[in-house]
């Protein structure tokens, strides 16, 4: 069990800077996701906190202890790599075992028995203890990566997109087992994904980083609800959420939006603390983005809606996505399956404007959004200090 | 004129061991049939490992058949050479030509096969604007993104304008972001030249988006051939019903009891209980046995003034767009979906409401579906 | 269809393969026969004739042949020894350290192999003459390095290059120190292509002739070396020769066939990445 603390880390290799000044607090017993896109530096920063690489600046910190110079081996870390690491000379139980026999965490071989096959049973795979990695598909393989590192009882469990070669159905069952291991034994984790589903069910709070920075860290309503700027807003939910760019202006009774381009304008709706906050920031140049099942659609033409054709219509499962093109603005929304739709055909689509975020359209900062005060609420819980 | 026509296709893989008895396998595919009409869009979708590249393969001519018939517009092809075959295929790793540029890279087959410079030209800048990579016609192939690489290749799998498209997972090296784009892209493509595509794919989300119509197929045996729609709503068994959708179907163990005129489904160590839907009551009796299916979305919140049966949230999961919450039934965690924007934690008590007329019926042996007479 | 070339094709394959073969292996038949023979034999028959031990008994009982062996062996021998104790250890950097002109030092270190032997021994020749360790165990284990070393890290080389540096990691987070993981999991992944690598490189120093020839002589005298001595200045007692030869194959026939799997899987693996 740990706190561990990261201060200013930087590492590069070769002229990439992958880590620039990563900052990042794990509270004990947290599980912390780390989120963000293919090449962000995730890795590296799950590396830095195992000892397996080395930050050339900042430190690493575990329980207030500096622990730059101790080596992987004695930082008590488990660890599961995404492309699994298993010994492929060692059978499954050998590779499970492995942590325990070496001579920094020795256990009788009784009790690495016991240990294993208790891991084994619990991650169903008490069958295959006697094959080598060689012999096992690719979700088994990472069920035996888990493992390995669930046998031992680490001050934290290190986990680099654990999930990802799992198919659907049983990607689900390990979601589930990994947050009742985590609450039953309280070990910190640091987990590494680029599935904003999966980080979200998972994380106690999550930093999302991108180029090696820390963008946002947060709950995950946080991260959902209140992004610090575009980038984040767009890797969270599926499919993306919609940016549409215009210009807000003050009229009599509130604020308008138009579109860029030849698109319409709307009033927005009533919300004081926003219209206040516009007024303080006196910005007019706004994206002004809408999750897709906050847009609706109509295939008859209805006033005031926004006359757009299909780019596409696909099932994605329990529902369809319909992207409608206006002008080469692709928006996309959220429709029933099993519609008759044709590709070109013309849809009508509307916003349901209490519901937008808006962004700086240069910087693509967080501006403000709707009923900010009372998601802020639930978003960020008080701190207990601890 | 058909599309693609498979006909009792039965492939097996002999493996000569060294000084080893030959040993014989069991068939990677199994009497499999399959007729596409002309111009249609065709999953093959299964988990890996269950035929469905050798299908690809086999219809390619990559690979020999053990037995059963292969036309292509109604053409026999099993003892065609892949390039007699007129096909075009854009695999996961189909490499290009590194010291070519992206619009020799596409011309290259038609260059092997003599067609004229003009003619070359012509259809080379007619496909790219297609697959949206006009712009990078005079680039080498090292310099490209995933994404890039996977248009150029599709482009110079439709370049020669094959009568069958074969795509085997072309997408599963790109990232979600790129994947969305690319399914979306791909779509709108074979809607343009109105190929007939066989497309192979383990993912369910990518054959549900862009097949008009599905085949699943699990140990080289097919399962289901119909519209997402149809294996959605309507699976035939217990395997599609658990392949398709995410999260997948909760699939319990029940006995049905008959209280008065009705039946209900009743699970092991649990007080759920749900009425069964009519149309069963003619195949259902008091203790019968079976496993009951209902997709998470058909599972409901009930109000304050809901009949359903009160239970405890056991794990409650917000994803934004939508909101998962578990129940334990049993040793069976029951997962539902709500878009409701409450937050729930463990232990709050809610009442279920499942939606009796979405539930679907398996045997406990078979997992065959059963239906109402 | 993939179905391969047709019969007819097959045949005629199969019949070059035959003609090759014999081409191939008639020497060698050839020699193990006249090993067999007397010298009056020598030259009158083929395949009928007499066979005899004499001229196995002349070689292995009546002159040193059985110490040139030895001389061979421990040569060789010692030389594949010294290249994988420093071989592996150079090759485990390359593959996996960063660190200045990387490519260049590997490149020179296969470079050793380019020069043709002539050209470098004469200076080494002198050299060793300064250093007074010509004719020497040492000198000669010493300059088959140039045969060896090279093989050997390029061979194993490519092999660490081929386990991921993950497992390192692993083991590493496991609580293993580096000796641990190096000896633990490191050299049974490579230990096909080190075999196989230190088969080749063993052979290589077998048959090795020109450094011998020119920087020994006397104390130490390799097998290659010493069958011209068969040669006589009047006659040259081809059984005898043919004996001396057929002897000197079969140390590394015998390596070969033991580790036959290995070699296989070995030299297959290791050259082709992936």
């Amino acid at each position: 069990m740990a706190r561990i603390t990261l201060e200013n880390v930087k590492k590069s290799f070769g002229k990439v800077q992958a880590l620039d000044g990563v900052s990042l607090d794990i509270k004990d017993k947290e599980f912390f996701v780390l989120f963000g896109p293919a090449g962000a530096g995730k890795t590296t920063i799950l590396n830095n906190i195992a000892g397996i690489q080395v930050p050339e600046e900042g430190i690493v910190k575990f329980d207030g202890e500096i622990v730059n110079l101790v080596d992987a081996a004695h930082r008590d870390t488990a660890m599961v790599f995404e492309n699994y690491a298993l010994y492929p000379q060692m059978t499954v139980y050998d590779n499970m075992a492995s942590a325990l026999r070496s001579k920094l965490y020795k256990k009788d071989e009784d009790y690495i028995q016991k240990r294993v096959h208790e891991i084994a049973k619990m991650m169903n795979m008490d069958h295959l203890l006697e094959r080598l990695p060689s012999q096992l598909s690719n979700g088994q393989k990472q069920r035996v990566a888990m493992g390995r590192a669930l046998v031992r009882m680490p001050k934290v469990y290190l986990m680099d997109e654990p999930l990802a070669h799992l198919d659907a159905k049983l990607r689900n069952a390990m979601r589930t087992e990994l947050k009742s291991i985590q609450a039953q034994f309280g070990t910190t984790s640091v987990y590494v994904t680029h599935d904003f589903m999966e980080a979200l069910s998972l994380a106690d709070r999550i930093a999302v980083i991108n180029e090696g920075k820390v963008v946002q860290i947060g709950t995950g309503d946080a991260i959902y609800d209140l992004p610090v700027n575009e980038f984040v807003a767009t890797l969270m939910g599926d499919p993306e959420i919609n940016v549409i760019p215009g210009r807000i202006e003050k009229t009599e009774t509130g604020y308008r939006f138009s579109m860029q381009g030849s698109g319409k304008s709307n009033d927005l709706p009533e919300d004081k603390d926003l219209f206040a906050k516009f007024e303080a920031l006196g910005v007019e140049k706004v994206d002004l983005a809408l999750r897709p099942q906050h847009l609706v659609y109509s295939f008859d033409p209805v006033p005031g809606y926004l006359h757009c054709t299909v780019y596409s219509y696909e099932s994605i499962g329990n529902k369809s996505v319909i992207v409608a093109d206006h002008e080469g603005l692709q928006l996309r929304l959220i429709a029933p399956n099993g519609l008759r739709v044709k590709i070109d055909q013309d849809v009508y689509v509307d916003t349901k404007l209490n519901y937008s975020l808006f962004f700086d359209y240069e910087t693509k900062e967080f501006l403000a959004r709707y009923n900010e005060a009372e998601i802020r609420k639930i978003a960020e819980p008080e701190e207990e200090e601890g | 004129m058909s599309g693609l026509r498979i006909e009792h296709v039965f492939k097996r893989y002999d493996n000569e061991g060294k000084g080893k008895k030959k040993k014989v396998n069991d068939f990677a595919v199994k009497d499999l049939n399959l007729v596409t009409e002309e111009g249609e869009f065709v999953a093959l979708l299964g988990p890996s490992g269950c035929g469905k590249t050798t299908t690809l393969r086999m219809t390619a001519g990559l690979e020999e058949i053990t037995a059963g018939d292969i036309y292509i517009n109604d053409v026999r092809v099993n003892d065609l050479e892949p390039k007699d075959r007129h096909i075009g295929l854009a695999f996961e790793d189909y490499a290009m030509y590194p010291p070519l540029t992206v619009y020799d890279n596409i011309g290259f087959n038609l260059r092997a096969k003599g067609v004229s410079k003009e003619e070359i030209d012509k259809r080379v800048r007619e496909i790219a604007p297609l697959m949206q990579c006009d712009d990078l016609l005079d680039k080498m192939p090292v310099k490209l993104s995933g994404g890039q690489k996977q248009r150029v290749n599709i482009a110079r799998a439709i370049v020669r304008r094959p009568d069958l498209l074969l795509m085997d997972e072309p997408l599963s090296h790109l990232d979600g972001k790129a994947r969305q784009a690319m399914r979306t892209e791909i779509k709108r493509l074979i809607n343009e030249i109105k190929c007939t595509t066989v497309y192979v794919t383990h993912d369910q989300l990518e054959a549900m988006s862009l097949a008009d119509r599905i085949a699943i197929i699990n140990f080289g045996v097919l399962q289901q051939y119909g519209t997402p729609a149809e294996v959605y709503d309507d699976p035939v068994n217990e395997f599609v019903a658990g392949f398709i959708g995410e999260p997948p179907m909760n699939i319990i163990e029940t006995t049905i009891v008959g209280e008065g005129e009705h039946f209900f489904f009743t699970f092991k160590e649990s007080n759920l209980k749900i009425q069964v839907p009519e149309r069963y009551y003619n195949v259902v009796s008091n203790g019968f046995k079976c496993k009951m299916g209902v997709r998470p979305m058909d599972v409901l919140i009930g109000g304050p003034d809901s009949k359903g049966t009160p239970e405890h949230v056991a794990t409650f999961e917000n994803l934004g767009d939508e909101r998962r919450i578990g129940i334990r039934v049993g040793d069976f965690l029951l997962m539902l979906i709500t878009e409701d924007e409450t937050r729930y934690k463990a232990g709050d008590a809610i009442k279920l409401e499942v939606r009796a007329e979405k539930t679907h019926l398996f045997d406990i042996e078979t997992g065959a579906r059963i239906r109402s007479r | 269809m993939k179905t391969g070339p047709k019969t007819g094709t097959k045949v005629l394959l199969n019949i070059l393969l035959l003609i090759y073969s014999i081409f191939a292996l008639f020497p060698l038949i050839w020699m193990v026969i006249l090993s067999f023979k007397s010298d009056a034999q020598m030259y009158n028959t083929l395949f009928v004739f007499t066979p005899t031990l004499e001229n196995y008994r002349i070689v292995l009982f009546t002159t040193d042949y059985p110490k040139y062996l030895l001389d061979s062996l421990i040569v060789s021998g010692f030389a594949v020894i010294v290249s994988v104790v420093v071989g592996v250890p150079a090759a485990y950097a390359l593959a996996r350290y960063d660190f200045k002109k990387k490519e260049d030092i590997a490149f020179q270190i296969l470079s050793f192999k380019f020069a043709p032997e002539i050209l470098v021994v004469l200076p080494l020749f002198m050299i060793y003459q300064k250093l007074h360790i010509y004719d020497t165990y040492f000198g000669l284990i010493w300059v088959y390095q140039l045969i060896s070393m090279p093989l050997l890290i390029w061979v194993v080389r490519g092999y660490f290059e081929d386990i991921s540096v993950e497992i390192e990691y692993a083991a590493q987070v496991d609580g293993y120190t580096w000796y641990q993981i190096f000896f633990k999991n490191l050299i049974p992944l490579i230990k096909p292509g080190l075999v196989s690598a230190a088969l080749l490189a063993f052979i290589f120093a077998w048959n090795e002739f020109t450094f011998p020839l020119l920087l020994a002589g006397t104390n130490v005298q390799p097998i290659t070396v010493a069958i011209t001595k068969f040669l006589g200045t009047d006659t040259a007692h081809y059984g005898q020769l043919a004996v001396a030869a057929v002897v000197s194959a079969l140390p590394a026939i015998i390596f070969a066939l033991c580790i036959q799997k290995h070699l296989v899987r070995g030299l297959s693996f290791g050259a082709v990445k992936g």
